[in-house]
């Protein structure tokens, strides 16, 4: 229960820092910016002075500032996002189009993490300073430095470019996901490898691990049935904070390879001013955040009973 | 009691991370110094032609000395990025400091903030910053603070929490030492070692970050020589001459993994 | 017919040798206790015979058991034995027992993987086992809503679950009052009466005494007295084992108190406790007076530790006066920790930190030279970090930087409690001896009550908490289900 209720003070709190902002990027709108978004929504032949007037008086661009927070801010928890500047459609539905688009990608790279990462951290973790072990350390410490879009980069260079195995860009089948969901994979395999390595090297050296060997238990068996559970609550708590890494991955990786989904919008809607579209997608992945990490914690509770964390 | 061991860094890691770190500051800071010239200066003549003593690393496809675009780079993010760590990991320190000192309503809502901005990506962030600020370089400096501080509140806080209430602070305390005392020998020597592991990935992500937003092009503006943005620029030229992309590419990888092997450890 | 023979066990730590080469032989019915001190070897001795010393170590010799004869240095070969032939006992249960899966499937999962039963008939094995342990709801608790106690009587039938039956318990008492300790006791005897073999690696006298049977004493890994138990520790041979005997505090003499009371340095009124909402003392009064030793007892977790914290003024009473003697300074209260090492920053040189004292103190550094002496200690040690200093001299130095600050008042939280039993002694007489040459109220917090019974002038016991009730006294309904 104070789980959810500490998770329900984080999502109003991340929904303030969002409002407040993007309130802030509205007001530092360049002078012509109205002008700018009117042209946006009517096309460059159709603007007038009257209006980017009206642009100008919608979007509280002038006046007392106080009052225009306010405003902001009750339309945020009205979830009333306003529509977008760019495309005149609403904030919602262009958000409902991305979703989905960025929602498989990410499960397809936090699924290849999990099979890459884990079960190797695992083998590290149970002969700490093996050969296995160092050599883990050095192939993810390595791996780790390579930032996700030059992953991205170099995947597009060897797969598509020199080999032409996969294509560079493009989205609609299944082959368009495995360059982005590997470049997104590779380093959050990295890092869970890691978690799992040294979560399961804590566990081996757990006076119940012994114990468990003491009473008769096979090597596997002690595996089985202790280790993995024991190992499963640090990765799952992981996995949630990794939630952030992973939408700035998105975000890049969507922009590079021309993936239509939320990271990519979003990236234009700054470029193009569009802030109630950031606003929207901003709150939509701060939300996500604290959505998955509140089932994450649900889940934690349930496999680990002592609470207290 | 079983200690649990975690040997966390490769042997000897953190002095070839260091020694990365030294051979890529002293290309950046000396290398236009002992071949003079210019990051800007454009010369079509040149596009992509190879290496040559007025510019070692040949030209990008505007005839620019990667050499010195490059040494430029090198010197830009850093800057940034280092100024940022400077800036946050004060901002956590002192905060962190006071959150475990005070507690109650102060700790509560430092918490609480620490934890909404957690819940945001940090891109996203700077990118909005970006937006607000009027200069490049000092958006990112303000944004990645923003970003950045946040890890170190928190290792702070952790860490002074469970010091202030262990036997020897309590030691300190009862021995009638002042805060200053306590904060020099019992809190200090326990959060520096932290901090420095801290600054590393967080100059690391600083760097990560400016490259990235470069890279998808919102971030640094043409003509900056900037990792990215270098990057992006060449991209398109990698048939005709792959080794003027590689240079930032392994450049960044270099920068990235001395950082990497620096902080000795893994963020948790 | 003997269970178990060991024959010229050795462990070595590279060129280093860590147990010299022991013999040792079980009999069916008769109990073997190994008794030594911390670095004695004891605990490596028992693992070379169960095979399970850390990698690093190795072990030459053989060892008997049942029909096989197994090389020491063989690690491999001894998998087979655990829980089919010997029965392991962990040092702390707690610990021992998977924080995430339920007791009875613990215990469960040896019957049906190691003695082979089917899945529900080792469901139904573990709960009669348990429940004839008199823990018929602990079954489905998982084991940080266990007692120590109680996790000890699960963690005794998973070890014997899988059908062994040699027991071999190392340290089976570590950490526990004496109540617990006679609890442990009965229950290693009851495992032993049916099924044969029992060997107890301890540093316990009392335990030793419980467990009777034949005792062999170590000290750095050589053997230096075997005999039957009762006969040993009547009449010891060995000047070791005689040394080891005074230092109990069995063998202490009481100490005299002093004939006139001094002046109230500390008054307790109606003082009510509580800590993370929970009550832990309610309405105790008590009074510390300049030269006397106040002794303090109690299960663990009764409030101990929160008592002294609110005589120190570092936990306000929920209700009730705390009042110090007129005059005072704030600093005339000092405390001395359970774990020295923990008490010191970590990373400063001791010299340091006892000169920071002096000087806050405004003591001439004289002083330090002066309290070294007094208290046995090596100036050598001043440039060491607290963590490359012995348990007891810590505890002394600990003692020293108390005394830099002119104390009236120390409250002394178990500090004996990780020593060995001679250091124990030492430390306790050097206490008792401040109490009465500079006139200082001593609160002494200890588990042990004979050690308060001997030292203290007057002794607050605090009651345990409700819902705590879980010592067992019964042995003889022990003895009889686990048989």
């Amino acid at each position: 229960m104070t789980i959810l209720v500490s998770r329900l003070v984080q999502a109003l709190v991340v929904a303030l820092l969002v409002g407040a902002a993007t309130f802030a990027m509205m007001r530092s709108l360049p002078g012509d910016a109205a002008w700018r978004i009117a042209a946006g929504r009517y096309g460059y032949d159709n603007v007038n002075a009257a209006a980017a007037e009206a642009v100008r008086a919608e979007l509280g661009l002038d006046g007392p500032w106080l009052g225009a927070f306010l405003q902001w801010m009750g339309d945020l928890f009205r979830l009333d996002f306003g529509v977008s500047l760019v495309s005149g459609q609403p904030v919602i539905a262009e958000i409902g189009h991305q979703l989905g688009a960025s929602l498989w990608l990410a499960l397809a790279a936090v699924g290849l993490s999990l099979v890459i990462g884990p079960p190797l951290g695992i083998l590290a973790g149970l002969r700490p300073g093996s050969l296995f072990d160092r050599t883990l350390l050095v192939v993810s410490t390595a791996l780790k430095a390579v930032p996700q879009f030059l992953m991205a980069l170099i995947l597009i260079l060897v797969l598509s470019v020199q080999l032409g195995w996969l294509p560079a860009a493009g989205y609609g089948q299944p082959r368009h996901f495995i360059l982005p969901a590997f470049a997104l994979a590779l380093g959050l395999a990295a890092v869970n490898a890691r978690i799992a390595r040294d979560a399961m090297a804590g566990v081996v050296a757990m006076p119940f691990y012994d114990f468990a060997q003491w009473k008769g238990l096979s090597r596997a068996q002690v595996l089985w049935r202790h280790g993995l559970r024991n190992v499963s609550v640090p990765l799952l708590t992981y996995l949630g904070l990794q939630f952030v890494l992973l939408v700035e991955g998105v975000v890049v990786i969507e922009s590079i390879v021309g993936w239509p989904g939320i990271g990519h919008a979003l990236v234009h809607a700054v470029f193009a001013r569009d802030v109630p579209m950031v606003q929207g997608t901003a709150l939509m992945l701060g939300l996500g955040f604290v959505m998955v990490n509140a089932l994450i914690d649900l889940l934690a509770a349930r496999i680990d009973p002592r609470g207290a964390r | 009691m079983t200690a649990i061991s975690l040997p966390r860094a490769l042997p000897a890691g953190r002095t070839l991370g260091a020694a990365i770190l030294a051979i890529v500051a002293v290309f950046a800071l000396l290398g236009p110094v002992f071949v003079p010239g210019d990051p800007f200066a454009q010369s079509l003549m040149k596009s992509l032609a190879g290496p040559e003593p007025a510019a070692p690393f040949g030209y990008d496809h505007l005839g620019r000395s990667l050499w010195h675009r490059l040494a430029h780079a090198l010197r830009l993010s850093p800057l940034i990025a280092l100024a940022a760590v400077a800036t946050a990991g004060a901002a956590g320190l002192v905060l962190g400091t006071l959150a475990a000192l005070r507690g109650g309503w102060t700790e509560r809502a430092l918490v609480v903030l620490a934890d909404a901005l957690l819940a945001l990506p940090g891109l996203l962030l700077v990118l909005i910053v970006l937006a607000i600020m009027p200069g490049t370089a000092t958006g990112f400096w303000a944004g990645l603070s923003l970003v950045l501080w946040v890890e170190f509140f928190r290792l702070t806080r952790a860490t002074a929490r469970a010091t202030l209430a262990s036997p020897a602070a309590q030691a300190g305390r009862l021995l009638g030492f002042g805060w200053p005392y306590i904060f020099r020998t019992h809190l200090w020597p326990e959060i520096a070692p932290l901090m420095l592991t801290a600054a590393a990935f967080g100059t690391a992500t600083a760097i990560m970050g400016i490259a990235a937003l470069g890279f998808v092009s919102v971030g640094m503006r043409a003509p900056t020589p900037e990792l990215g943005l270098m990057m992006v620029e060449l991209l398109p030229y990698w048939r005709e001459a792959p080794m003027a992309l590689l240079t930032p590419v392994l450049a960044t990888f270099a920068l990235l993994l001395g950082l990497t092997l620096l902080a000795g450890g893994h963020r948790t | 017919m003997t269970l178990l023979s060991a024959t010229d066990i050795t462990v070595r730590d590279g060129a280093a040798r860590l147990v010299a080469p022991v013999s040792l032989e079980l009999h069916p019915g008769e109990p073997l206790v190994i008794l030594g001190e911390t670095g004695s070897g004891k605990s490596l001795l028992a693992q070379a015979i169960m095979g399970t010393l850390p990698a690093s170590l190795r072990a030459t010799g053989t060892v008997r058991i049942g029909g096989c004869t197994l090389l020491a240095e063989d690690r491999a070969a001894f998998r087979g034995l655990w829980g089919r032939q010997i029965a392991v006992l962990p040092q702390e249960p707690w610990l021992s027992l998977d924080p995430l899966m339920r007791a009875g499937p613990q215990v469960a999962e040896a019957h049906r993987l190691v003695a082979g039963l089917p899945a529900a008939a080792a469901r139904n094995r573990a709960a009669e086992e348990l429940a004839a342990l008199g823990l018929d709801t602990a079954a489905a608790r998982y084991p940080h809503e266990l007692s120590g106690g109680m996790a000890q009587r699960v963690a005794i039938a998973a070890a014997r679950a899988g059908g062994a039956s040699l027991v071999i318990a190392d340290e089976p008492t570590k950490g526990l009052d004496a109540a617990r300790r006679d609890d442990v006791a009965a229950l290693l005897l009851a495992a032993l009466t049916r099924s044969g073999g029992l060997l107890v690696i301890t540093h316990d006298l009392a335990l030793a005494r419980r467990i009777g049977g034949r005792l062999m004493v170590l000290r750095d890994g050589a053997v230096v007295e075997t005999g039957a138990t009762s006969a040993v520790l009547s009449a010891p041979q060995a000047a070791y084992t005689r040394d080891l005997i005074a230092a109990d505090p069995e063998s202490w003499s009481r100490r005299v108190a002093p004939s006139e009371a001094g002046q109230a340095v500390l008054e307790a009124r109606n003082l009510t406790l509580s800590r993370g909402g929970q009550r832990l003392v309610d309405g105790l009064t008590l009074e510390l007076r300049a030269g006397r030793i106040l002794g303090i007892t109690g299960p663990s977790g009764c409030g101990k530790s929160s008592l002294g914290d609110a005589l120190l003024g570092l936990l306000t009473p929920e209700r009730g006066h705390i009042t110090r003697a007129r005059g005072l300074a704030p600093t005339a209260f000092q405390k001395l920790w359970q774990d020295p090492v923990a008490a010191f920053p970590r990373t400063r040189r001791l010299g340091q930190t006892l000169r920071d004292v002096a000087r806050l103190h405004a003591a001439p550094p004289e002083r330090i030279g002066g309290l070294l002496e007094r208290l046995r200690l090596d100036s050598a040690l001043l440039s060491r970090r607290p963590a490359a200093v012995s348990g007891g001299e810590l505890q002394r130095l600990a003692l020293l930087r108390a005394m830099l600050a002119n104390p009236r008042f120390i409250f002394a939280d178990e500090p004996t409690s990780r020593l060995d039993p001679i250091t124990q002694r030492e430390v306790i007489g050097l206490l008792a001896d401040l109490a009465r040459t500079d006139g200082l109220a001593i609160a002494l917090v200890s588990h042990d009550p004979v050690l308060i019974d001997r030292v203290c002038d007057e002794t607050c016991s605090l009651p345990m908490k409700r819902g705590e009730h879980d010592t067992l006294e019964c042995s003889d309904l022990l003895r009889t289900a686990i048989g």
